[in-house]
């Protein structure tokens, strides 16, 4: 038995590879949220993304360097019309943003469009045709403990760490980051110095929809290959907590997706190693987390004043009277 | 806070100093019809005819007295997750784990009817029914009630949570082990299903001619009047309204902001939870773990909630109206009725309904400004 | 950029006019027809009360508001602007009276913010170097990596100016720029004004305050309801010219007539060595006493943040202590909740009124039982007697002068005056012993002054003992009979009012304790 057999190497492989569109959809609710725009529609963004991307994969003819792209970009598409919709509603109609969001995630979600779709065009009779496979890096798929971790996942999970040092990078260091910042943190002040709050609030909006997007097409394209209703399962949720978790930081939210990712994916992994755990205690085990760490979470920011955007959920309303 | 004018190029919206009153019926009418419009479209663009869709929703929701008894029995449900929202919104407890406490609701409610057993009392086993279906639901928010309350944790994505570990719960209880609300003999040996309750436990109906009324819809709306009676006419009522709107105002008239915010928590849940023993009581008659999630009664009664502008007497109708388009929804399933399209019509609802409040809000005014500006300029 | 000729020549040039410009927000006209020119190299004071229409005009001239009518000129051009970016661009700047800036950035970052000529990668280390020494050029120094929330008002008030300047303007609005500054800080400030304008740029220097206006002002135009009244030379104006350019009226001062607390009249509140912490944590309020008698006035005069918030918040049962005694007529307070000061019999109008003081969605009456609510004879329970709720709203809204349509309509649609009157009504109506009153009548036109002035007044004659705080000196020695300094959460003296000056106070706030 080789060490990759070893059962913590098996799952900390799995929480990367579970945990990558938990890391998709939490990165654009960071962008989205730094904007201070919370959306609550994550869920159905990504239920939408992941039926475009599977009727993408079935349908169009091909090769896998074509379709899948492409995919992808349909995926992006129509979560960016959820997302769309979400803006519209919030940041020009100034409507509360919390109902707006779970209006979003009804209207897209299991029992919604994502589902009506998903009927129309007869999804979930069989596998998508094309889909994201296993690589091996450098040949070093292999190589003892770091192989299956880091040299055997999906292109998406690679694309997935350079977005998160991309946006760290565009957060941080540079100045649409600091504006996107500004806003967030008090929109008067942005505002007054000439930053159209508006259009940052659109644009990330907008992104982290495209991101929900392609978060949903992990699970059409790799995770899940033959779609059902609602087969995210509740992800998009806990992608808004990662965001709380990873404190609005790209970096810390990867941390959190791969250990909510480890978690997701520890009941497949223990039943196929034949380890008798209640399969009602691990499926709930990602649920309970969440919560857990939540509370964790806001009792310490209420320390260490590491708080959300400081205008997150307001409308920003221009003309003071 | 004030509201300031909105503009859109050469159209701006205004705040309105007065609402007039009829905008608080026309605006929920205008939204709904604006969401059939709006679905007529997805179902036209998807090669449906919206006409015949809609047509046929209307015949099997309100066509008639047969149609209208199922309409009932599919608001039921609605009526108690909406009142759940419609309460706990209200003070700003964003509870949207409605879903979890109905399923908590059923379990805990059919457990009492499965263990008084049947040689019980019926007058003594349905409000017992009642009672731990609503303690069940009020224990299962509580949990994002007191975080709310006592660990300032958000109680939007608790609640949630808590919807899919109820769902995990409920599913052990029939598929996972040999619990005691598990069906053991017969088919049931073999196809995993919930325990039958016993017929004394069955809540009856109210027959009117053909139309049938179940008990459940009438106990929701007297709950609901009784709810609106607590909200507007006691000092409990006149807390929440502090706390919901002005939480910093509660705290210096020596309220408890926490305490009132986990009681209206728990208020709740217990609406959920009562819901869910209505629905073991008057329609499924054993807990169904599949049929429950498929039907995603808490999230639809966030609509329901919205579209009533939160008060709990006009959640009454509203639920009658979405349970009619879920009844059309069960009744025409299949290739006549597009699956998921009863979750599009509700999220357009629920769209159009935020979008209309704008106009409750703020008034259409033509913007003159530029143009002035630059003929003097 | 600007010779030393066209300087001189400055005397004439506008830098920035208004023409005939009017706006009008829901059920009020804030400019109606104003025209002001504002020279190159001069202060120009936009002087007016509260609610004359200055804030409206700047925020005209900086791009945030659109005139419905009339429009603007820099430079003698017409400009029309439709975001403030625009205003940036033409080279004004405004320093609001709030600051905009972002308590979590640095000094640098809030500085960088915006600006136009900055792209892509920010190179931050090149750009701290720049401000520091743009800084020392205007005589402002600030720490460039310093975050914001660590620095005090006066340093980040510069922090503001900076930004303007980096932005390159020539025009700068300045909005009621002393309010939150201690007498000192505000003398520096002033200086530091006086050499940009000798610098070639001009200042907008909005202000209500008389007499900084004449002493930092080339010229004032006067607002009134707003309209512009006058534009003069403040050479040649004194401040009772002013004053009634500004009121349109006889300005009564308000002396408060009783005499104060009658010999023998009982201690109703004695504070013995209070100390509490602030929001974050930080040491608040620091030992703090002193007592107050029934009938009594007692102002606590100081610069905002100084601690007043924190000790009335204590006093209120909203906020921990974490030493000391409060002592209510004999009776001793001692948990941390509103509940007890109101059984006790303290009341407390806090100065964020409608956030606060008020249920603002709620109706007049509704507001009016809100710490009665639990009593007989509004509660009978479980339910509220709404017919004994509305005859004491009638009752009460008669005899404290409330003017709305009706006791249903919600106290956020009541004006400001209203709203405080309705705040008075509850909390006299409950028969205090003690009245705890914070900055009553910030943000009130006059007559509503007067009318709270007289309100406080009376309740004194009635017995209460009343702790007044608040930042407005006039008002301090107006009403009190004894007047305590609050500084860094210290009382720093207490003295009778008729032994007090007005300097003697102005430099207590200031933090030299050596004047008293």
């Amino acid at each position: 038995m080789s060490i990759n057999d070893n059962l913590f190497i098996v799952i900390a492989a799995s929480a990367i590879f579970y945990g990558t569109p938990l890391l998709f959809a939490a990165l654009g609710e960071v962008f989205s949220e730094r904007s201070g725009v919370i959306n609550l529609g994550v869920e159905g963004m990504m239920l939408l993304g992941a039926v475009a991307a599977a009727w993408v994969s079935t349908n169009v003819d091909g090769n896998g360097a074509f379709v899948l792209p492409l995919a992808l970009l349909a995926a992006m598409v129509a979560a960016m019309f959820g997302a769309l919709i979400h803006a519209f509603l919030t940041i020009t109609l100034r409507v509360n943003q919390i109902i707006s969001g779970l209006a979003l995630t009804i209207f897209a979600g299991g029992f919604g469009l994502s589902s009506y779709l998903a009927n129309e065009w007869k999804l979930g009779r069989e596998p998508v045709s094309f889909q994201f496979n296993r690589l091996d890096v450098f040949g070093l798929a292999d190589a003892p403990i770091v192989g299956p971790i880091l040299f055997n996942q999906t292109l998406l999970t690679y694309i997935s760490w350079a977005l998160v040092i991309l946006g760290s990078f565009y957060l941080f260091r540079t100045k649409a980051g600091l504006h996107l910042r500004a806003v967030g943190e008090s929109p008067q002040t942005a505002d007054s110095v000439g930053i159209s709050v508006t259009k940052y609030r659109y644009f990330h909006v907008l992104l982290g929809g495209a991101l929900a997007g392609v978060a949903g097409s992990c699970f059409t394209l790799s995770i899940i290959p033959t779609w059902s209703d609602g087969l995210t399962k509740g992800q998009g949720w806990i992608a808004l907590a990662l965001v709380i978790f990873g404190f609005w930081r790209p970096d810390l939210t990867l941390v959190g997706a791969y250990l909510f990712g480890a978690l997701s994916s520890l009941s497949l992994t223990l039943q196929a190693r034949g380890i008798d755990i209640s399969s009602a205690i691990l499926n709930s085990l990602p649920y309970v987390a969440t919560i857990v760490v939540l509370v964790a979470v806001s009792n310490s920011a209420k320390r260490r004043r590491l708080g959300a955007p400081a205008s997150l959920g307001q409308p920003y309303e221009r003309e003071e009277r | 806070m004030k509201l300031k004018p909105l503009r859109f190029g050469r159209v701006r919206l205004e705040p309105r100093v007065d609402v007039p009153k009829y905008l608080n019926f026309a605006v929920p009418i205008g939204s709904f019809l604006a969401a059939l419009v709006v679905g007529g479209i997805v179902l036209f663009a998807t090669g449906n005819n919206p006409f015949s869709v809609y047509q046929r929703i209307f015949e099997r929701a309100f066509g008639s007295a047969d149609a209208l008894s199922g309409s009932m029995v599919a608001a039921s449900p609605l009526l108690f997750t909406g009142l759940c929202a419609a309460v706990a919104f209200k003070v700003g407890f964003f509870n949207i784990g409605g879903e979890g406490q109905f399923y908590i609701g059923a379990i805990m409610s059919s457990g009492i009817a499965l263990s008084m057993g049947a040689d019980a009392q019926g007058w003594l086993v349905i409000p017992m029914m009642v009672i731990f279906g609503a303690l069940g639901g009020a224990l299962w928010a509580a949990i994002p009630g007191v975080l709310r309350s006592y660990f300032r944790t958000n109680e939007i994505i608790t609640s949630l949570m808590l919807n899919y570990v109820a769902g995990v719960l409920a599913t052990y209880l029939i598929f996972e082990s040999d619990s005691f609300w598990r069906e053991l003999t017969g088919t049931g040996a073999v196809f995993p299903k919930g325990k039958v309750i016993p017929n004394v436990a069955w809540w009856p109906d109210f027959s009117l001619g053909d139309f049938v009324l179940p008990l459940a819809f009438v106990l929701g709306g007297v709950i609901a009047v009784w709810l609106w009676v607590l909200q507007r006419k006691t000092r409990f009522g006149y807390e929440m309204r502090v706390v919901g709107g002005a939480p910093s105002t509660a705290r210096y008239a020596g309220m408890r902001p926490a305490r009132v915010i986990l009681a209206v928590a728990a208020l709740s849940g217990a609406m959920a939870g009562i819901g869910g023993a209505a629905d073991v009581g008057n329609f499924r008659h054993a807990l169904d773990p599949k049929g429950l999630q498929q039907s995603g009664y808490g999230y639809a009664g966030i609509v329901v909630a919205a579209l009533a502008r939160l008060n709990p007497i006009a959640t009454v109708f509203v639920a009658i109206i979405l349970g009619g388009i879920t009844n059309a929804g069960y009744a025409l399933q299949g290739p006549n009725f597009p699956s998921g399209l009863v979750g599009v019509l509700q999220g357009l609802i629920l769209f159009c309904t935020l979008g209309g409040e704008v106009l409750v809000r703020y008034r259409l005014v033509r913007d003159h400004s530029q143009l002035k500006l630059s003929v003097t300029a | 950029m600007l010779s030393p000729d066209s300087v001189t020549g400055a005397a004439t040039a506008s830098a920035v006019a208004a023409f005939g410009v009017t706006k009008r927000f829901p059920g009020v006209i804030a400019n109606d027809d104003v025209s002001v020119d504002i020279r190159v190299g001069e202060v120009h004071a936009l002087l007016g009360e509260n609610g004359a229409g200055k804030t409206t005009l700047s925020n005209i001239f900086t791009g945030l508001y659109r005139p419905d009518e009339g429009f603007i000129t820099v430079g003698g051009e017409p400009k029309v602007f439709t975001t403030p970016k625009d205003a940036i661009d033409c080279g004004i700047g405004m320093v609001h009276q709030h600051f905009r800036l972002i308590p979590n950035f640095t000094v640098a970052e809030n500085i960088v913010c915006g600006l136009q000529d900055v792209r892509g990668r920010l190179p931050m280390r090149q750009i701290e170097e720049e401000i520091a020494a743009l800084a020392d050029e205007v005589g402002m120094p600030v720490n460039p990596r310093a975050r914001i929330w660590q620095l005090s008002v006066g340093e980040q008030q510069r922090v503001e100016i900076l930004k303007v300047l980096r932005r390159n303007a020539t025009i700068l609005i300045m909005d009621e720029p002393t309010a939150v500054l201690t007498p000192n800080e505000a003398d520096g400030l002033m200086e530091n004004l006086r050499t940009m304008v000798s610098n070639g740029r001009s200042v907008i220097f909005i202000s209500h305050k008389l007499g900084e206006v004449l002493r930092v002002a080339d010229r004032v135009s006067v607002l009134r309801d707003g309209k512009c009244v006058s534009t003069v030379d403040s050479s040649s104006v004194n401040r009772q010219e002013l004053a009634s350019l500004m009121v349109g009226r006889e300005v009564e001062s308000v002396q408060r007539s009783g005499s104060g607390p009658l010999p023998g009249a009982a201690t109703v509140l004695t504070v013995t060595n209070l100390s509490a912490d602030g929001d974050r944590g930080l040491s608040a309020v620091n030992d703090v006493s002193f007592s107050v008698k029934a009938g009594e006035i007692l102002g606590i005069a100081g610069v905002a943040g100084n601690g007043q918030r924190e000790l009335v918040e204590v006093l209120a049962g909203l906020r921990e202590r974490t030493n000391g005694v409060i002592d209510v007529d004999g009776e001793k307070m001692d948990r941390v909740d509103a509940r007890y000061p109101i059984r006790m019999g303290v009341a407390y109008i806090p100065q964020d009124r409608l956030g606060t003081g008020l249920a603002p969605d709620l109706s007049i009456a509704e507001n009016l039982i809100l710490k009665r609510y639990r009593r007989p004879p509004v509660s009978r329970p479980p339910f509220l007697r709404s017919q004994v709720i509305a005859d004491e709203a009638d009752v009460l809204m008669t005899q404290f002068d409330v003017r709305a349509p009706s006791a249903q309509t919600p106290t956020r649609r009541l004006s400001g005056g209203n709203v405080q009157k309705v705040l008075l009504a509850r909390e006299m109506s409950g028969s205090p012993k003690v009245l705890v009153v914070s900055t009553p009548t910030q943000g009130l036109d006059v007559g509503a002054v007067a009318t709270v002035h007289q309100l406080l007044s009376d309740a004194a004659e009635r017995g209460v003992g009343i702790v007044l705080v608040s930042e407005d000196l006039d008002e301090i020695f107006a009403l009190s009979d004894r007047i305590a300094v609050m500084y860094e959460g210290r009382i720093l003296s207490t003295m009778a009012r008729q032994d007090a000056s007005i300097e003697q106070v102005g430099m207590l706030m200031g933090g030299s304790v050596g004047a008293a």
